[in-house]
């Protein structure tokens, strides 16, 4: 026992000591950032580390008191054998968190001055466990604060206190430097409560706590080293228990501190909704297993070897216990609720065994079940598990009556923070809803650049290949009907004229296909069958994947490239993500190309090879499905 | 380049003057948009304002009748043809512009440029 104690001793000391690194890091970014984006997300993770270390502590300190409650227990002799029976822990988790805005009707309209905005997040404790959920930037364009993450507590007792806390810093502050560790200490220590306020300042004397590293200043004390950068105070809080658990979302009352006059005041309506969903590990996990024997309906006398497992409500009983892996249905459920009646009968007096009844109401019916166990010890166990599970269902309520669903919080993506900001999008100089024939413009220019440096150079030698076989424009004239003919909608001639007097001769069908949104294999088609086997066939109607059109035109590219001797290598992208040397412009394309899942609606599936404009059909589809999609900036040719 | 609602919109403009190509059945002008008050004003990379929801220019085809005319890409568009095109859907906006019994359109628009031309000019030495 003393063992065990120390492990979690341990253990609590070595997330302290991680927690102070944390926080010493979190220090150092604080005093060395200067844009206020990395400032506030430091004094966040600074927030947090403090709160972390602070509950630690006070966990540290609950448990010397328990060793010291139960040696003194130990020593009065006063601990009976307690029916100590304690409840299974289970997972709390809280999601779609949502703090309603209430802007005065003048804020929300006023266009003129700065936008006042504040930074918010929300720090969640349950037990040991502290979580704070992103960041975001608040001001009176938001009606409310949504916070998107899903935050799971993995070992809650039925008991549970899960404290929200809202932090805000204002986004406009002057960092005021060396504002004095006091000042923060007495905040973050009332914002725990009064109570473990106090405990915590009493668990910071001195001698009452574990010795900790720390650069010298008295025992641990409140974190701050004097950091400049963007403070957060404590808005609101409140508290959640087992009676706020349901398997939707709810309203809850928010505790408002602060008021007008503070810089990081927001108008909040004064609750907050979420989902606060548990699973308490009865309705999850095996809680017993084993072999039985039932007594199945018909047969009085006999009994059916199987394999039992108790889970949740029920009580699954197979043939084999090879089934369960195999998702075999069970021979027979029965259930196991609170209505449940379960008793221990004698079946046989001179049999060991004991028999277990099980009656439930189904309907007006009552229908029982017997089974039987081997010898009594496993009698013994079966109810000890029969009386867990009932005890457990008392204790985490309405937990039990139907498993709730809790998804798991997915990797953090990348903040999209970023995006908004415009920083992806900057680079991003391609109109998505026109792709193919953006990108290969985009590819064009480029290419041609190069040609035209390269054409400093003296022409290769087999240039004149070209040059015998296609006389000029007639050439030219001859692609162009070509693709007139056989694709309905314009192909931009006039880029078409008007490269023509700036490439030279051999380069000229080229050109012809660069510029054309339009099949590259059928524009080609006087030269492609020199240079380019064709692949696709000319199928400007038919269906085809993206990616798939977009590796075609590329590959023609590089053919065509690769004849005229440039050594850009553009090679076929796999899954749309184009990498040709070039520059920044090209890398972009594909980050759109590639970007094709997110900004989905204005780039459908269904862009052909061919067209700018396409037909009717296709296009409505295409801008309907463009315009039902709020997160994309429509752009659109003309 | 942002607005107080309800105040008369100013912004130092220049007249572009488009004149459609005509391409089988369609009359192309050259340029794409974005924007639209219909639309996240926090996704357009060329606007100052955040929250402006006018019609931006997002590309222009080289060597497009826009491009001949001296439309440049970020400019926002801010009439055509004397429809105002600074309050306008995306959808009302493109088809403004599309229209097919014009073979012509006029545009102003302003660019940020423009705009700091004209503020150093005035700007006491």
């Amino acid at each position: 026992m003393n063992n065990a104690k120390n492990q979690r001793d341990s253990d609590i000391q070595k997330k302290i000591d991680y927690e102070i690194r944390m926080r010493e890091g979190a220090c150092k970014l604080l005093a060395a950032c200067s844009q206020r984006d990395q400032a506030l997300e430091a004094s966040k993770s600074l927030l947090t580390c403090n709160s972390r270390i602070m509950a630690y502590m006070s966990e540290l300190q609950r448990m010397k008191e328990a060793q010291v409650m139960q040696r003194v227990a130990r020593r009065s002799s006063d601990a009976g054998p307690m029916d100590d029976r304690s409840p299974c822990k289970g997972k709390v988790a809280i999601s779609d968190l949502r703090i309603p805005l209430m802007w005065k009707d003048t804020e929300y309209f006023k266009n003129k001055g700065e936008l006042h905005r504040c930074a918010v997040f929300c720090l969640l404790q349950l037990g040991g466990e502290i979580f704070d959920t992103d960041m975001v930037m608040v001001d009176r364009t938001l009606t409310d604060i949504c916070f998107d993450n899903t935050i799971v507590f993995n070992e809650a007792s039925p008991g549970f206190e899960l404290r929200l806390e809202l932090y805000s810093c204002c986004s406009e502050d002057d960092y005021s430097a060396g504002s004095t560790p006091r000042k923060l200490a007495s905040k973050l220590s009332s914002s725990l409560g009064r109570s473990s306020g106090k405990k915590l300042r009493a668990a910071l004397e001195p001698g009452a706590c574990s010795p900790v590293s720390n650069g010298g200043a008295a025992p641990l004390l409140l974190p701050v080293p004097p950091v400049p950068g963007p403070k957060y105070h404590l808005l609101a809080h409140t508290t959640l228990t087992l009676s706020h658990v349901q398997d939707s979302f709810r309203t809850h009352d928010l505790t408002i501190t602060g008021n007008e006059e503070c810089s990081y005041w927001l108008p909040l309506y004064g609750s907050a909704c979420c989902r606060l969903a548990a699973q308490p590990h009865c309705m999850t996990q095996q809680m017993m297993s084993g072999c039985l024997r039932v007594k199945l309906g018909g047969d009085p006398q006999g009994w059916t070897n199987v394999y039992a497992i108790l889970k949740g409500t029920n009580l699954f009983c197979y043939r084999r216990q090879e089934d369960i892996e195999a998702n075999v249905e069970p021979l027979l459920t029965i259930g196991i609720n609170k209505e449940t009646r379960i008793r221990a009968a004698e079946r046989d007096p001179h049999s060991k065994a004991q028999s277990i009844c099980i009656s439930n109401q189904y309907g007006g019916e009552e229908v029982t079940h017997t089974l039987a166990t081997d010898c009594r010890e496993d009698t013994q166990r079966w109810m000890e598990a029969f009386w867990q599970q009932f005890f457990d269902m008392s204790q985490w309520k309405q937990c039990c009556d139907e498993l709730m669903k809790i998804d798991q919080p997915s990797p953090r993506k990348p903040a999209l923070i970023t995006a908004k900001q415009g920083s992806l999008y900057h680079e991003m100089v391609i109109d998505t809803s026109d792709d193919i024939g953006t990108v290969t413009d985009i590819l064009a220019r480029r290419i041609e650049e190069l040609e035209l440096r390269a054409q400093l150079d003296a022409p290769p030698h087999w240039m004149s290949l070209f040059e015998a076989e296609a006389p000029g424009s007639p050439q030219n004239h001859r692609n162009h009907h070509h693709r007139t003919a056989r694709h309905s909608p314009h192909t931009p001639s006039p880029r078409l004229h008007s490269r023509q007097p700036r490439s030279p001769s051999g380069l000229l069908s080229s050109d012809a296909s660069l510029t054309s949104d339009s099949d590259s294999p059928c524009s080609t088609s006087p030269r492609s069958h020199h240079a380019w086997p064709r692949d696709l066939p000319p199928t400007s109607g038919r269906f085809r994947p993206r990616t798939l059109s977009l590796d075609a035109k590329l590959s023609t590219l590089k053919a065509q490239r690769g004849y005229g001797g440039f050594q850009c290598s553009c090679q076929s992208p796999s899954a749309g993500s184009v990498a040709p040397r070039p520059s920044q412009t090209a890398l972009s394309c594909s980050s759109s190309t590639s970007s094709n899942s997110s900004s989905e609606g204005s780039n459908s599936p269904e862009t052909d090879l061919a067209f700018s404009r396409p037909s009717g059909a296709r296009r409505s589809l295409r801008n309907l499905r463009a315009k039902l999609d709020p997160r994309n900036w429509l752009q659109s040719q003309v | 380049m942002s607005f107080i609602p309800g105040q008369p919109v100013t912004a130092v403009v220049q007249r572009i003057e488009i004149l459609k190509l005509r391409e089988g059945d369609n009359l192309i002008l050259g340029f794409s948009i974005g924007g639209g008050i219909d639309q996240d004003p926090a996704q357009n990379p060329f606007s100052e304002d955040k929250t402006d929801k006018g019609i931006y220019v997002t590309r222009v085809s080289k060597g497009g009748p826009a491009d001949v005319a001296g439309l440049m890409m970020g400019d926002k568009i801010m009439q055509v043809n004397g429809w105002d095109m600074t309050m306008v859907t995306h959808d009302q906006a493109r088809k403004r512009l599309t229209k097919k019994s014009e073979d012509v359109v006029r545009l102003l628009v302003t660019r940020k440029s423009l705009q700091d031309a004209v503020r150093q000019s005035m700007m006491p030495r």
